[in-house]
């Protein structure tokens, strides 16, 4: 069964036309015929679809035939055409419903498929412990993959180019691919009506932000946390109890003791490290036991200052980021920078407080005692606590018994020494070697009190030194460094004192060693907690330990009844010590031992009386013994001691002198030389030398703090001869080291000046080794061979030194050149830059500075007078010459002679009538005045008599002196010259005498008065110029000069040519002046409007 | 090895002058003992006269350097400072210029100094003046001309060199076999 589709019907075609037409190829079933028809109803096009049952063979006959035929008037067109759509509809719903019929066996096929894997072990297409790329038995396609789940093996068809293949594919070789999807956070959706713009969270500030809420602005706050915190510790604290200030001097002693336990437990106890923790805990601890506001205000302002300097420096920092940096030309390098900012906090942080200071600067050399005995600073911290309750107590006790009323520092010195004392006595009971570490920490802590910035301790600085020491000598500089510390420090070095001299001399290593060999063994001891005591033990103890007896002997005394005398406990003491030592004891040094024990015990005598305390004598006399049984056994030590030094010393002269003795020949002076062997032998013998030395010195001149060279080497005399005196009076050493160390740093007489320097420098070269030692017998051959060789070579080096010179002289030239060429703005402007650079607030007059009179506005006015004044003087030279003046000097030199002349002339009563007329005014005037004949009174005189007419007449006078000018030609001038040499020496008052007589503007009359003045004159000097002045004429005299003079002035003096050339010259003169004036005043011009 | 004869010392000094100026003076006139330049293989030798007399016993061609050496004269005849010179520059230097310290590693690398790695300036720093170049930390890095006088530097953007490079220490590793 087909559609056709016949097309081009003519519109007459009915159907059953075409079903007739078409019936002969086959079955015609059904014909649909349509017409298109247009608006109008006029069909244009008919067509029409008929379905045929119809075989392929009919149909393409019946195409050939019918196709493209003519039939009743249009042309035929055939196709086959698409099923209709009813039909196609039938046929669907019919495929539909077949299908519905066959679903269930599809079905059924998945169970069954389903079934069967889940036999096969596979449930939910999972297989659990399945290796992936096993098949699934009895599953021939079927495959586990990864995370068990079991796939189909595909096979995929491929169509690649013409070839069409197959491709299996197998997914548990691709089972990397896979990935596991969570379905259930898939699925999580919210719906959209539940979205919202609320934006949940806390009060956080985030979360506030992100809504939209900021806070109001707050200004940054400064880093005070910690200050407040402080506080408000303190406001509670201050409120809680009243602080107990009785003295701020005990309250310092006892904060500075809580500090030092700090300190002891971040030495003991912690890494050094961290001093931060340590200052963190300061004011903590401070806070337990508060005493005072103050001490806590003191600490916060420390803190607060070393805030703000940290502050200030990230601020620089953060500067320097920020900002180019400029910086002036005289901006000085600093060398030392390299320490970092972290180190420089730290500084600046500790600056702040004394014992933090201490506390920071102790770590990096803890000493080794307390290090290597831990349970040393727990007995030490009970030890402060005891001594702090009792010091209150004592100080208290003291206060109100203190009549005296001595200082406080003496006051809270003592009873330090007193209580370390006691503590002392009580611990030596139990543990006698505890009372080392007391005395050190009594040390420690009357440093602190006086609060010292030099490191006190003596035991760091011990270390220090001998770190020093061991690498080999100490230079000079360290030397200083030193012995400023030690001045620093009031109390003694203990520990350090004894064994300081060897690092003084520092040559000789079995000093150093045995030096070293003592600390180690001090260690060693402490560690086992002997008796035996090497010296630094000895010394440290002694001190405190004989101070001690003595006060609690005093105090016996004083309990006792009182006829008991001092002396007796005094010389009882000395006895020991004279008993007690059975070395040999040189007589002087025993007697400079009792001198000194003497005034010790004058001192105490002196010092404040103190309560007795605990008047118990036999305990009193139980710590005697024991006090002095221990002093016996130190003796016996230091004796040993002292042995083995003898032996070292005597080893080291040995060696000595056979290096240095009689093999060189000697050019130098024998006494030097001497006294350098003795100083030497005297450096090798022992340590014990030099204390000695200062011993004797003690005798010689007590409290003599600038020794002289003489006296110590009167001493070393002393003592040399007599070594075995060396041993013993050891006791004392610790006085003379006081002295010791002051002059422990003084220059050696050997090293002194320039040979000195040699000779040090020649030691050094060899270091300790003593074989090597060198003296000034080597320096002086040296000396002189160098000498030898000068003289040999100066004529050659002269020479050189001559062409170097000139070659620097030349490069100088050079130099000078070359900045004077290139480099003169440069250096103009470095002077400027000088000149601002020099500080005008910074700079103060001193008159008596010749420099500082430019600071004087007075010079210029004068400047300024002077310029006036030139200028002045210019116009006048200009106008009229010297003349004006000379005509002063002139007349008033003559009036001296007119008066004594007058004089004469009125006793005479002769002359001209008109000049008399002058005169007898002048006369009448001067009689007036009191008819004085000296003139300068009379002058004085008549300027008295009457002052407004002379000023009358000095305003008169200058007219007539300008007329004059101008009439008087150069012949008067001459004529004043001549005279002017006899004028003598002129006062102003005799000007204006003269300018009394020339009020009257008689010029005449002038000129006569000075002729005849002239004549009158006894002087020798009256010249031919006088005669001719006697006629009577107006203007003019005979033979008057002018007139010889006058006319020429009208004749020409030379040729008109010459006069030409002359002009000719000055014209081009002028104008070059001209013309420079002209530049001079447009560069001015320029420059003042460039300014 | 032969003193220097006028023009050469002139242009030397010339060059010298860049960065310490009269300072000069220091140099040739010293308190402290004589001392000269000398020339050898076209390089200027400082150095003390008693070095001067010890390098008098060795011949010309084995002498490969004495004292100090400040620089060399090209073939142009133009005075060249090496980084040797700097010991004695960087204490007289006139006007210096101090690196960050994030800058410090470029310069030593040869390359020039940019505004950012500038921390700091001489005052009055004129244009192409000779400067010498710190670190902030005051150790003496190296030389060069300042690119911008003073005022200028401060208004530049971070990336323009302030700082021409002409020699630093890190020639003494670079250059090393060059340097004498």
């Amino acid at each position: 069964m087909k559609r056709l589709y016949i097309g081009g019907l003519s519109h007459s075609v009915t159907q059953k036309d075409l079903k007739d037409r078409f019936g002969k190829f086959g079955d015609v079933e059904d014909v649909e015929v349509r017409t298109r028809r247009d608006d109008d109803g006029v069909p244009y096009k008919t067509f029409s679809y008929i379905n045929i049952n119809i075989s392929d063979a009919d149909l393409k006959k019946c195409m050939t035939v019918l196709n493209k035929s003519k039939w009743k008037g249009g042309t035929l067109q055939i196709e086959t055409a698409k099923e209709s759509f009813l039909n196609r509809l039938a046929e669907e719903r019919q495929t539909a419903e077949e299908q519905r019929l066959q679903q269930p066996e599809v079905e059924d096929e998945r169970q069954k498929m389903l079934d069967s894997l889940s036999k096969a072990g596979v449930d939910n297409f999972t297989m659990k412990a399945a290796v992936p790329g096993t098949e699934v038995p009895g599953h021939k396609d079927w495959v586990v993959s990864k995370f068990g789940r079991v796939l189909p093996v595909l096979q995929l068809k491929c169509q690649k180019g013409s070839r069409a293949r197959t491709v299996n594919y197998d997914p548990s070789k691709y089972s990397h691919n896979i990935r596991k999807l969570d379905r259930s956070t898939v699925e999580q959706h919210t719906p959209v009506t539940q979205l919202t713009w609320e934006e949940q969270g806390g009060d956080d500030d985030i979360s506030k932000k992100r809504r939209g809420e900021f806070p109001p602005y707050e200004p940054p706050r400064r880093k005070k946390s910690r200050k407040d915190v402080v506080k408000s510790h303190n406001a509670e604290g201050g409120a809680g109890r009243s602080p107990p200030r009785r003295s701020l001097l005990r309250v310092k002693t006892v904060v500075s003791v809580d500090h030092t336990e700090a300190r002891r437990f971040t030495n003991g106890d912690q890494p050094p490290t961290n001093h931060r923790l340590a200052q963190r805990r300061t004011p903590r601890s401070t806070d337990w036991d508060i005493d005072s506001d103050e001490e806590i205000h003191k600490m916060v302002t420390a803190q607060d200052t070393s805030h703000a300097a940290l502050q200030q420096q990230q601020q620089e920092e953060e500067e320097e980021d920020d900002q180019l940096e400029v910086v002036g030309l005289d901006y000085l390098v600093k060398s030392g920078w390299k320490g970092g900012p972290d180190h420089k906090d730290e500084n600046d942080y500790d600056s702040g407080d004394t014992d933090e200071l201490f506390a920071s600067r102790k770590p990096p050399l803890p000493p080794p005692q307390q290090r290597s005995t831990p349970q040393a600073p727990a007995q030490l911290s009970g030890n402060d606590r005891k001594r702090k309750m009792k010091k209150k107590k004592s100080t208290a006790g003291e206060e109100e018994d203190d009549s005296s009323g001595a200082e406080e520092e003496v006051a809270s010195r003592k009873p330090s020494g007193e209580h370390s004392s006691q503590n002392q006595s009580k611990k030596m009971k139990v543990l006698p070697v505890v009372s080392l570490p007391s005395s050190e920490s009594d040390e420690e802590d009357e440093d602190e009190e006086e609060l010292e910035s030099a490191d006190c301790s003596s035991d760091s600085d011990y270390e220090a030194m001998f770190s020093n020491v061991t690498r080999l000598e100490i230079s000079l500089a360290d030397l200083q460094k030193l012995a400023g510390e030690s001045s620093g420090q009031e109390t003694n070095l203990t520990a350090g004192s004894s064994e300081r001299p060897a690092p003084k001399k520092g040559t000789t290593p079995e000093e150093i060693l045995a030096a070293i060999m003592e600390d180690s063994s001090d260690d060693e001891q402490q560690q086992k907690k002997k008796k035996k005591k090497t010296k630094a033990v000895k010394v440290s103890t002694p001190l405190p330990a004989f101070q001690g007896t003595r006060a609690l002997t005093k105090d016996a005394v004083k309990a006792a009844p009182p006829s008991t005398p001092h002396s007796e406990s005094s010389s009882s003491e000395e006895e020991e010590r004279e008993n007690a030592p059975p070395a040999p004891h040189s007589e002087s040094s025993s007697e400079e031992e009792e001198e000194q024990s003497e005034e010790e015990v004058e001192e105490e005598k002196q010092t404040p009386v103190r309560v007795p305390l605990g008047a118990k004598e036999e305990e009193e006399r139980q710590r005697k013994t024991n006090m002095r049984r221990l002093a016996a056994v130190q003796q016996r030590q230091k004796e040993a001691e002292d042995h083995k030094k003898l032996i070292q010393g005597a080893l080291s002269n040995l060696d000595a002198p056979k290096a240095g003795a009689g093999k060189h020949i000697v050019f130098g002076s024998d006494e030097d030389d001497d006294e350098d062997d003795d100083e030497d032998e005297q450096q090798t013998t022992s340590e014990v030398t030099t204390p000695k030395k200062t011993l004797s010195q003690d005798g010689q001149s007590e409290d003599d703090a600038a020794v002289s060279e003489k006296e110590r080497t009167k001493g070393k005399v002393r003592v040399k001869p007599s070594v075995p005196q060396l041993f013993g009076g050891s006791e004392d050493e610790e006085d003379g080291d006081e002295e010791e160390d002051g002059s422990r740093f003084d220059v050696r007489p050997q090293f002194e000046g320039r040979v000195g320097q040699k000779l040090m420098a020649l030691q050094s070269r060899f270091g300790t080794d003593e074989r090597f030692r060198m003296d000034s017998r080597f320096l002086d051959e040296e000396e002189e061979e160098e000498e030898e060789e000068k003289s040999e070579k100066k004529k050659s080096v002269t020479e050189e030194e001559e062409a170097l010179e000139e070659e620097r002289k030349k490069n100088l030239s050079i130099l000078q050149s070359v900045l004077g060429s290139s480099q003169q703005t440069h250096s103009s402007k470095t002077a400027v830059k000088a000149k601002a650079f020099r500080d005008v607030s910074a700079l103060h007059y001193d008159p008596s500075r010749e420099e500082h009179a430019a600071f004087e506005t007075k010079t210029d006015e004068t400047k300024k007078e002077s310029k006036a004044a030139r200028r002045k003087k210019r116009e006048e030279a200009q106008k009229l010459p010297e003349v004006s003046k000379e005509i002063y000097y002139d007349v008033s030199g003559d009036l001296k002679a007119v008066f004594g002349q007058t004089k004469d002339e009125d006793v005479a009563g002769g002359g001209d009538e008109e000049t008399n007329w002058d005169r007898e005014e002048e006369a009448k005037e001067e009689e007036d005045g009191g008819g004085k004949e000296e003139q300068p009174t009379l002058q004085s005189s008549l300027l008295s008599a009457d002052p407004g007419a002379e000023n009358e007449e000095a305003s008169g006078f200058k007219f007539s002196f300008f007329e004059d000018d101008t009439e008087t030609g150069s012949g008067e001038t001459a004529e004043y010259k001549v005279e002017s040499i006899q004028a003598p020496k002129v006062s102003w008052q005799q000007d204006l005498r003269f300018q009394d007589s020339s009020s009257e503007e008689e010029e005449e009359e002038e000129q006569q008065q000075e002729e005849e003045e002239e004549q009158s004159n006894v002087t020798a000097k009256t010249t031919e110029e006088e005669t001719p002045s006697k006629t009577d004429l107006f203007f003019f005299y005979l033979g008057d000069s002018r007139l010889t003079e006058g006319p020429r002035l009208f004749c020409r003096p030379s040729q008109l040519e010459e006069q030409r050339e002359q002009w000719e010259e000055r014209r081009s003169e002028l104008r070059q002046e001209y013309r420079k004036k002209h530049k001079d005043a447009r560069r001015k011009l320029r420059s003042s409007l460039k300014s | 090895m032969r003193p220097l004869t006028d023009e050469e010392t002139k242009t030397m000094f010339e060059k010298l002058s860049k960065y310490i100026g009269e300072n000069i003076k220091l140099l040739v006139d010293r308190p402290d003992g004589s001392y000269c330049f000398r020339l050898h293989n076209d390089r200027v030798y400082y150095m003390s006269e008693k070095i001067l007399k010890l390098a008098t016993h060795i011949s010309r061609d084995k002498l490969v350097s004495v004292g100090t050496c400040f620089g060399k004269f090209t073939k142009t005849i133009k005075f060249r400072l090496h980084i040797t010179a700097l010991d004695f520059l960087a204490p007289y230097a006139k006007f210096k210029v101090w690196l960050k310290p994030g800058s410090e590693q470029s310069f030593l690398y040869g390359n020039h100094v940019l505004k950012s790695g500038l921390g700091r300036i001489t005052e009055n720093t004129m244009q192409y003046q000779g400067v010498v170049v710190y670190s902030l930390t005051d150790v003496p890095l190296g030389f060069g001309v300042a690119a911008k006088c003073t005022q200028e530097c401060r208004q530049m953007d971070p990336m323009s060199i302030v700082v021409f490079h002409q020699a630093d220490v890190g020639e003494f590793i670079r250059n090393e076999d060059t340097l004498t």
